[in-house]
């Protein structure tokens, strides 16, 4: 399945886009799928443990079953205020 | 609880805002709480911040917050402004209203809803 990545903030610049999209076996799980993505992005790499990641508009658990039309978010610490 | 959120590039007005806040009825306290733009970050002079959002994560993740305060505090209203985009020195970046009953809760809650914000609401700043 394909699966939309979204980069904000200066993690864009990082990455060097503001989204891909990677294809994905049937419910690979959200851990397995954002380390395809660092490694994919190695200038990102060196914030994975910091990075905030959301499927869809929600902060979920590293074991979560990617379901086709998912669009994961990678993103810095956030800085509202 | 009634609620109001609002993530724009317009300017807060903020005695417009006061200016419009409901009749106190039963609400006995309102807590007000302005984050402005400081002229520094980390040690060095700015002239304004821009501020990014994923404005519809943003919107949802304040929904949640907001949801979590009515299950805890007996809140009757939350207005919230937070500006995106280029905000001077010194003008208003966030803009927040907790009316309760008493003064405890309205305290609680506001401090409560900024604490929250700045752990999971995709909001972003630059200096520049």
């Amino acid at each position: 399945m394909q699966i939309r990545i979204q980069f904000f903030s200066y993690y864009r610049e990082l990455a060097g886009c503001p989204e891909t999209t990677l294809e994905f076996p049937e419910q690979t799980e959200l851990r397995t799928a954002a380390a395809q993505v660092f490694q994919q992005f190695p200038n990102l790499a060196p914030f994975h443990k910091s990075t905030l990641i959301a499927v869809g508009y929600d902060y979920v658990s590293p074991e979560h079953h990617l379901q086709p039309g998912d669009v994961i978010s990678f993103f810095p610490p956030v800085q509202g205020g | 609880m009634e609620r109001e959120l609002l993530i724009s590039v317009d300017p807060i007005d903020e005695l417009e805002l006061v200016r419009n806040r409901e009749p106190g009825g039963k609400a006995g306290a309102a807590v007000y709480f302005s984050g402005i733009v400081r002229d520094t970050e980390t040690n060095q002079t700015i002239l304004a911040l821009e501020y990014e959002a994923f404005i519809p994560m943003a919107e949802h993740q304040f929904r949640l917050i907001f949801d979590e305060i009515e299950r805890r505090w007996p809140i009757f209203s939350i207005r919230l402004i937070h500006r995106i985009g280029h905000v001077p020195v010194g003008e208003c970046s966030l803009w927040v209203e907790v009316r309760a009953g008493h003064r405890a809760e309205a305290f609680a809650a506001c401090q409560h809803l900024i604490d929250q914000m700045k752990k999971v609401v995709p909001i972003w700043k630059k200096a520049v």
